[in-house]
């Protein structure tokens, strides 16, 4: 089924155009992973998804975007409503300089999503678990989440995330600050939130969409080259662009 | 003579500059591998050329004077007189030795005046002759030593870290002295009035202090009753506190719509205009608070049926206030702007609003800096003069009602200090120890604000 249904989408940057005429559609509790070269655009893409392109004031995003058939660039979305319903999970991890119980509890809180306390440690401890997060934290949830590691912090930021119960997760190259073993940790973790979640991963690594997703971009100086099923991309890509990129001929 | 000497050791010292580089560039010529930059050469010959020359310049005129002195009153060692004495037949002869003496000229004064005149123009000349010296010597040393290509930049990179560590030095001495100066005269200070008195008493009426007889010896309770420092103290501190209502909510304000809402375009005028109103001179707010607010807010309260007196500490504080607004502003702006954006993204995308991302993650974030930033205003609240002096009446009431005349510690000092003032006298001495007392307020200040600033900084990445 068809989550997210990008149509002619085109964003500028002030007089410069970032992105052309991109359409895309997104498989529901699936992985669909953003490749292409640095500068592409396949971040901006991305941030299409949730209007985060609305922080940068020379930023104009134009086409259709629908997710479940309603137009976000339209004026009557409520964007603080779409936020809520598409998380994100950024390149650097970000947490909130405050302690790991007042990250998670963030989202729900300014969502108003839970009536007491005890509604929010539910809700805090199954993000944390969902996160695999859990196990090493749940003794000092009232310490800050700045003194995590790298990947602890991650998955902190995705437990952060999941924690308003988003229908879709947009992670901008979550691995790119880790080492093999917490970008490990991350990609099993990605495996198990399509479950419940749509994801859509902006990466640099080959292996890594080949290893995560179903579903591939290839993204090319504004362009979206070609796209379909990974295996597809991977083994009988159509365009020789992408067969240069993917067998490492540039990029 | 001694600017001749002076030019002519700096003159001197570039010189050798361009010897010692171009010493360089013939020992490159030889295909010889230099130990340094051919510019260190030059350093290192300028240096061993000015240096000892300017030591030897300064010890000399530390030091001339006094054995000059000495010199010319040998003469009159064994006769008895006492050291004042001396010190005035000194003074004639260096008088009569420029031609200024009117008195009557004695023989005495006279042979004094020749010699003190040949003794110092023997200096003179030898001076000139040992400063000379001293400079062919360290230059013939140090130009033998680049001669034989061996090691400059060394030297030179120790003679710069002495400089700058001299320079620092400098700085913490002249602090060190200050302080110490404050101390010894608040020790003497206390010695005739009770510290008791002076932190516990309500009545400060330093004037009473002034009427003594000079002739009169000290006697320490009449001073009962003058030097109570509490209405001062509660003074500066209402003044100051009237000041921040002002100052940090529209500072603070003001400082977040610098970093978060104003588009690039207004922040680019907005910002240098507000830091124009640091740039006014204390003084014109003074005016401003005395001629013009001051008076307003009198006639404001009497229309409403209010007694105001003209020189308000509404009115001092008010315009205090408006004094540090930029200080607040700017530098809380600063440290909201350097939050990192990452931060700001990750609030958004969860779907907080913009008010929401700057109470629950931007603003906790910066807050050390901003207390910092506020503690500094406090400090300069504390410590600001012209606009008490000028706005708040000179009376030291003890009142917390904002809409009678007050005054501060800084008015204060100013206002035992300005005119005549004997040294040794508790009134003159007692501005030290408000002086101290200053010093204590905003050297706590300071360091609660730097304790707060590092409790919190971790938490920040």
């Amino acid at each position: 089924m068809i989550k997210i249904k990008a149509k002619d989408v085109d964003v500028f940057y002030g007089k410069k155009q970032a992105l052309y005429n991109i359409s895309l559609d997104i498989e529901e509790n699936q992985v669909t992973a953003l490749i292409g070269p640095s500068g592409c655009g396949k971040s901006t893409f991305l941030r299409c998804l949730n209007r985060m392109n609305d922080v940068i004031d020379i930023c104009n995003v134009k086409g259709e975007i629908l997710i479940n058939d309603f137009n976000i660039n339209d004026k009557s979305c409520d964007v603080v409503r779409l936020r809520e319903k598409i998380g994100m999970v950024f390149q650097k991890p970000n947490p909130f300089p405050k302690t790991l119980y007042e990250n998670v509890s963030y989202g729900p809180t300014i969502h108003g999503m839970a009536q007491s306390k005890q509604e929010m440690d539910e809700i805090v401890e199954t993000s944390l678990k969902k996160a695999a997060l859990w196990e090493e934290v749940k003794d000092r949830l009232h310490e800050p989440g700045t003194g995590l590691s790298g990947g602890q912090q991650q998955r902190l930021c995705i437990a952060r995330a999941i924690s308003v119960r988003p229908e879709v997760i947009l992670m901008d190259e979550p691995c790119s600050a880790l080492d093999p073993i917490a970008t490990a940790q991350i990609e099993e973790l990605i495996d198990e939130l399509k479950k419940e979640h749509t994801i859509i991963i902006v990466t640099h690594s080959m292996a890594q969409a080949a290893r995560v997703s179903q579903n591939t971009g290839f993204f090319h100086l504004g362009h979206l080259i070609e796209h379909g099923s990974t295996d597809k991309i991977f083994k009988n890509p159509d365009n020789t662009k992408t067969q240069d990129y993917i067998t490492g001929r540039f990029g | 003579m001694n600017l001749i000497l002076f030019t002519f050791i700096v003159l001197l010292g570039f010189t050798s500059y361009y010897f010692g580089r171009k010493k360089a560039y013939t020992i490159q010529s030889t295909k010889k591998r230099l130990t340094a930059l051919p510019q260190f050469y030059g350093y290192y010959l300028a240096i061993w050329c000015a240096i000892p020359a300017f030591i030897i310049f300064s010890l000399w005129a530390i030091f001339e004077p006094t054995i000059v002195k000495l010199l010319v009153l040998s003469d009159y060692s064994n006769q008895g007189y006492l050291d004042d004495e001396l010190n005035l037949i000194y003074e004639k002869t260096k008088a009569l030795s420029r031609g200024q003496f009117t008195g009557e000229i004695t023989p005495f004064i006279e042979a004094s005046a020749e010699k003190y005149l040949s003794l110092r123009s023997i200096a003179q000349s030898s001076k000139a002759v040992i400063v000379l010296s001293i400079i062919i010597a360290s230059v013939a040393y140090a130009y033998k030593r680049i001669s034989s290509n061996s090691r400059t930049r060394e030297p030179v990179e120790k003679f710069l870290n002495a400089v700058l560590f001299t320079a620092s030095l400098a700085a913490i001495l002249t602090t060190v002295g200050i302080v110490f100066s404050l101390i010894f005269q608040t020790i003497d200070f206390f010695k005739v009035i009770p510290l008791f008195d002076f932190v516990f008493g309500t009545h400060w009426y330093p004037a009473k202090a002034f009427v003594r007889d000079s002739s009169e010896a000290l006697d320490p309770t009449m001073y009962s009753d003058t030097f109570g420092a509490v209405p001062i103290f509660a003074g500066t501190f209402f003044i100051a506190f009237i000041a921040m209502c002002v100052a940090i909510p529209i500072g603070l304000m003001s400082g977040i719509y610098l970093a978060e809402y104003a588009s690039t375009k207004v922040r680019q005028y907005a910002k240098p205009l507000i830091e124009i109103l640091a740039g006014i001179p204390t003084v014109v707010y003074g005016f401003f608070a005395a001629l013009t607010v001051g008076p307003f807010l009198k006639e404001l309260g009497t229309s409403m049926g209010l007694e105001v007196s003209a020189e308000s500490a509404l009115a001092a504080g008010g315009v205090m206030g408006i004094m540090i607004i930029p200080f607040i502003s700017s530098l809380s702006d600063d440290v909201i702007t350097s939050v990192p954006q990452s931060l700001r993204d990750g609030s958004y995308a969860m779907g907080a609003t913009k008010s929401e991302t700057i109470k629950r993650v931007v603003f906790p974030a910066a807050l050390p800096g901003i207390v910092g930033s506020i503690l500094l205003g406090v400090s300069r609240a504390i410590g600001e003069t012209m606009i008490v002096v000028m706005a708040s009446g000179l009376a030291a009431n003890l009142t917390f009602n904002p809409l009678e005349s007050t005054s501060t510690i800084t008015a204060q000092i100013v206002v035992i200090l300005i005119g005549d003032q004997a040294f040794g006298d508790p009134k003159t001495q007692a501005a030290f120890a408000l002086g101290m007392s200053l010093f204590l307020v905003t050297l706590c200040l300071n360091i609660v604000a730097l304790r707060v600033v590092k409790k919190y900084r971790e938490k920040y990445e």
